[in-house]
């Protein structure tokens, strides 16, 4: 099998084991079914290929139209840019070749900005994973205000990140709405620096991240688990298994790809993280204050600084440094799915 | 076709006390409810923040509003600008949430249920859309739009809002599809749906949750989306809610409890939405393939 | 397990492919075409006669933003068959989207500018109109050639300025009292006194917003402006390195004045004028005597006090002299707004500049921003008691230099702001202020 292909998810979830992965089907008897139920699927539709050649064209075509026009190509032209010292008026035609990407990788403040990124993204999955997969466990049961639970649990991913940088900043500025609060309780002792102090501030932004995002996390999660079928937990159940080890054995493992695939989404997003750390802490208190991330110092660095170029050149290293972590996370995704990730989940 | 050949299930445990269960629960409904409160502190600053002025703000900001000052709240509600940013922001979301599940579900089907070259691919060309930060591509595509003629219109802005949406959409999705099994599709095709049939009659109410989630997701990027109705709406009429912060921003300086207020109006529709259709991530596959 | 494929299949689907990719491709390919590169804009002049003219300006809310469509209905008036279109853009975003709208080929005829580097950055893009001809006589006398020049690079103007901006520091005049302070401090040690004064009543003696960097950075300019001479500072905006031992001395003592701690705490993190919360509001709510502003700050100010009325008893001192630094006497720093014409421009542009020149808009100019014009004639309308003050020692002034983030471009100024800000977190010291800028063109 060509190796480049299997780099993808698909290869190894669909068109292998299908069933096994995102759970949804009930224990058919085995024996003879694989290589016949294969070769039926392969069967496609009466009609010529014509007729699957154009289903194709007809499904993919107009997203993937879209999106090469108004992503890839942006993209790729804002790239070539990266070549350039440019100002960002007129055409651009100081070609340096690589001189930016050199700066850029020698500079320790990227270097700071990337460490930072890779915090982010390795707390943001300890802290929101196993308090999302608390949370939807408990909403997917039949509870009283069931409803209303979600929908505040969800309110911080609602509103807009602009709003909840300036909200934080008024309630976390030193002199702001938490340190009066605390000394309002004679917890003074308490009240610090919440922003500007370097040992505190990469904390308190994994607080706010945390309580912006839980939200997209449980929702994830409720949708995965709506593919588990109760059939499982009852037979479980029935056999004496307690809630708790239903969770651990049946339902946790079954809903393995969501989790898998919210964790990619949230390491990718890590990655990516601007506008709270901006209107948060601004740009320049971003690099004091250790919060600064790979994006905020593209901004500042780039058209902030007047020099487009090189923030393009930020940009490309941003991405190609996601693209890295995500052709690795799915190569080990890949060996997880090969591996039977469904029994037991051990592995 | 094997499926689940082994579940490992530990040996049955003793039963636990009745009582012991109980409090296990309180404990959780404990726990839930002051991670809820503190998850909501923030928004009801916010919320409470828009009755104060912005000297009161200032002088102590961890405090009540003394004065009610609700003309903040009041203004915002009876300006037709409001409301005309509300309608637009509305007719940009729906439009983006519809197209985007239309085109990212029909996607995301063909990614995961045919098998053609060049499916990774176009898997890995949606995904790298994730990772590139936009501040820096929108320079080129404010030309693109501007060249086809759609700077100043809402048109210009749904159809890039549904490009960069449509990587998370089709991620999300094609596990999703993935999971119906193929005895389903074996079974239509059977008493005579063609795939396409089967795309339209089954695959769409199976994956439900996920095309609730997805579009969930797409209204609510749309609704906050700042950056990209900045750069190509330049008439105050077509403007979007998160541009309307700007009439509250001045060169030198910002009212900031009227922000709020205008933010805390602003979210509501969006909640809105989401209340409405998350009671449907429900169902799926849940007894899909019974008997 | 390999997957099964029919070899038929193979083939329809590779083709299928093909089909997908081939269309895909025909359409990037015919955008490509229409977005590589902008077309040259149209000029906005029809057939008939008929100019419209389209306006960029920064105020999306009150006084100023009636002031400007006030005086644009005048234009017309004035001027039948000219319509002028405004649109008020948030100021964070002007920058942005002007630089986009540059790229485009489709920018405003007349735009906010500021002079300086960044201004010449968009000259040397060839963007902007050369107005060195168009200027009336009647302009260049009102507004004098020092304020002229702001605008002006290589010997040619490309903009009228609409509004000088000098700085010094603010303060509320109760609080002195209060404190017992009997007059402005007039040096640098007379200042550190009265921080001191003032901390021992429990009111913070000076307010920064450090958090937006160039508060922070303005304490810099000025200790630089006392430690180095006109003519050092003119070099250094040519060449955009800081070799004179002048800028190691303005670190230093900006270093030592830091010492005294006399900013209020949580500097770092509060902004200068975004809203509630920032150094304006403590000023405008007696929560800090002092600060360290341009022209603009009464305006601000009087939007945060609780009635939202100017502050009664704010009034203004120019920045204390420094012993032993190069720095004419008097001298002040201070910005310049003004606005350009975009180099597609009609030329009725050039005339609605010359006409925002004129005394009467001038003077009204002065009332809706509560500034100080930039023209002389105009300078009778400053009423509120800070402004006057101001005014009088920018008319004394020997010179006034521009912000030096402005003066030495986005890039340098930038790093700079940066390093500054640093130093205040207690990061950095004054040789690394000087590096940062000698090194910040490497990034750029």
């Amino acid at each position: 099998m060509a190796s480049a292909r299997d780099t993808s998810p698909l290869t190894g979830d669909a068109a292998r084991t299908p069933v096994a992965d995102g759970g949804g089907a009930q224990p058919l008897p085995p024996s003879g079914q694989p290589a016949v139920g294969r070769r039926t699927n392969a069967r496609r539709p009466r009609g010529t290929g014509m007729g699957s050649r154009l289903e194709l064209a007809i499904l993919i075509g107009p997203a993937l139209i879209v999106f090469l026009a108004f992503v890839i190509f942006p993209v790729v032209i804002a790239a070539y840019y990266g070549f350039f010292s440019w100002s960002g008026f007129g055409p651009a035609v100081d070609f340096v070749g690589l001189r930016n990407y050199i700066v850029i990788l020698t500079d320790p403040a990227f270097h700071e900005a990337l460490g930072h990124n890779i915090f982010i993204a390795v707390m943001s999955l300890v802290l929101q994973g196993p308090i999302a997969l608390g949370l939807a466990l408990l909403l997917n049961r039949k509870l009283r205000y069931q409803s209303i639970i979600r929908v505040l649990i969800f309110v911080p991913y609602v509103i807009s990140e602009v709003v909840v940088g300036v909200g934080w900043s008024l309630m976390l500025q030193t002199n702001g709405a938490l340190n009066g609060l605390l000394n309002r309780l004679g917890l003074g002792a308490l009240a610090s620096d919440w922003l500007s102090d370097p040992a505190v501030a990469i904390w308190t932004l994994m607080v706010i991240i945390t309580w912006k995002y839980i939200g997209f996390a449980v929702i994830l999660f409720l949708a995965g688990l709506q593919g588990i079928p109760d059939e499982l937990s009852e037979a479980a159940a029935i056999d004496g298994a307690s809630y708790w080890q239903v969770q651990r054995h049946i339902v946790l493992p079954l809903l393995g790809p969501t989790i898998r695939i919210w964790a990619f989404l949230s390491i990718i997003g890590a990655l990516q993280l601007f506008d709270l750390v901006w209107i948060i802490w601004g740009q320049y208190v971003a690099s004091t204050a250790g919060t600064s991330t790979m994006a905020t110092y593209m901004v500042a660095n780039g058209r902030n600084a007047g020099s487009l170029g090189y923030g393009s050149a930020v940009a490309v290293v941003m991405f190609l440094i996601s693209l890295v972590v995500a052709l690795l996370y799915q190569r080990f995704l890949l060996r997880r799915d090969t591996a039977g990730a469904v029994t037991g989940g051990k592995r | 076709m094997a499926v689940i050949d082994t579940i490992e299930i530990p040996p049955p445990r003793e039963h636990e006390a009745p009582g012991q269960r109980r409090s296990g629960q309180v404990l959780i409904y404990l726990v839930a409810l002051v991670l809820i409160g503190l998850m909501l502190a923030p928004v009801a600053y916010i919320i409470l923040g828009g009755f104060r002025s912005n000297a009161d703000i200032t002088v102590d900001p961890s405090g009540f509003p003394s004065v009610w000052h609700w003309e903040n709240y009041a203004d915002v509600l009876v300006s037709p600008v409001f409301w005309q940013q509300v309608g637009n922001s509305t007719i940009a979301a729906v439009a983006t949430t519809v197209l985007v599940v239309a085109l990212g579900l029909m996607a995301a089907f063909a990614l995961s249920r045919y098998s053609f070259r060049g499916r990774g691919l176009i898997y890995a060309i949606f995904t790298a859309g994730l990772m590139f930060p936009m501040t820096v591509a929108i320079t080129p595509l404010y030309i693109l739009v501007r060249n086809l003629g759609l700077t100043n219109s809402l048109v210009g802005v749904i159809i890039p809002q549904i490009a960069f949406a449509l990587p998370i959409t089709i991620i999300i999705l094609v596990p999703f599809l993935a999971a119906i099994p193929h005895e389903l599709q074996e079974a239509a095709s059977i008493d005579g749906c063609s795939r396409l049939g089967f795309f339209w009659r089954m695959v769409i109410p199976l994956s439900m949750p996920g095309v609730i989630t997805v579009g969930i997701l797409a209204f609510i990027a749309s609704w906050n989306s700042y950056m990209l109705p900045l750069f190509l709406l330049s008439t105050e009429s077509t403007f979007t809610l998160p541009l309307g912060t700007q009439a509250f921003a001045s060169q030198y300086s910002v009212d900031t409890a009227r922000v709020l207020a205008f933010t805390s109006l602003s979210m509501i529709p969006a909640l809105v939405f989401f209340s409405l259709f998350e009671r449907r991530i429900v169902g799926g596959l849940t007894g899909a393939v019974k008997g | 397990m390999g997957e099964v494929r029919l070899d038929e299949e193979n083939g329809n689907h590779m083709n299928g492919k093909k089909l997908l990719a081939g269309s895909a491709g025909l359409v990037v390919a015919a955008l490509a075409l229409s977005a590589c590169g902008a077309g040259a804009g149209d000029s906005s002049a029809g057939s008939d006669g008929n100019v419209t003219l389209t306006m960029w300006h920064n105020s999306t809310t009150g006084p100023g933003k009636a002031y400007w469509k006030d005086t644009a209905a005048a234009f017309e008036e004035a001027n039948p068959g000219v319509t002028v279109e405004i649109q008020s853009i948030q100021n964070e975003e002007m920058d942005g989207k002007l630089q986009t709208a540059l790229n485009s080929g489709d920018a405003p005829d007349i735009f906010m500018s500021r002079g300086g580097g960044k201004l010449a950055d968009v000259v040397e893009a060839g963007q902007v109109m050369d107005l060195t001809d168009g200027l009336s006589e009647a302009t260049k006398t009102a507004l004098g050639d020092a304020v002229l020049s702001a605008f002006a690079i290589d010997g040619k103007n490309y903009g009228v300025p609409t509004a000088v901006l000098p700085s010094g520091i603010y303060y509320a005049s109760d609080l002195f009292e209060a404190a017992g302070v009997a007059a402005p401090p007039a040096t640098i040690d007379e200042l550190e006194t009265v921080a001191a004064d003032i901390k021992e009543t429990g009111v913070a003696p000076i307010a920064v917003g450090a958090k937006d960097a160039w508060p922070a950075a303005h304490w810099y300019y000025n200790f630089a402006l006392r430690a180095c001479s006109k003519e050092t500072m003119d070099e250094a905006a040519e060449t955009r390195s800081f070799d004179d031992p002048c800028w190691l001395k303005a670190g230093e003592d900006l270093q030592s004045f830091l010492e005294t701690e006399p900013f209020n705490e949580g500097f770092l993190t509060t902004t200068a004028q975004q809203g509630a919360g920032s150094s304006a509001g403590m000023i405008a709510n007696h929560q800090a005597a002092m600060e360290l502003m341009g022209a603009w700050n009464p305006g601000v100010i009087a939007s945060l006090t609780p009635d939202q009325k100017p502050l009664p008893d704010l009034l203004w001192f120019p920045f204390p002299e420094v012993p032993g630094g190069d720095g004419g006497e008097g001298a002040m720093m201070g910005g310049v707004d003004g606005y350009s014409c975009w180099v597609n421009a009609p030329k009725e542009c050039v005339d609605f500049l010359n006409f925002t020149a004129e005394k009467e808009n001038q003077e009204a100019y002065a009332t809706a921003f509560v500034t100080v014009p930039a023209s002389k004639e105009a300078q009778a309308a400053v009423t509120d008691p800070a402004l006057q003050e101001i005014l009088k020692a920018y008319n004394e002034a020997p010179y006034v230099m521009v912000w030096l983030d402005t003066l030495f471009g986005q890039n340098i100024g930038n790093a700079l702001n940066v390093a500054v800000v640093d130093m205040f977190a207690g990061g950095g010291d004054a040789q690394a202020i000087v590096d940062a800028v000698n090194d910040a063109a490497a990034k750029s």
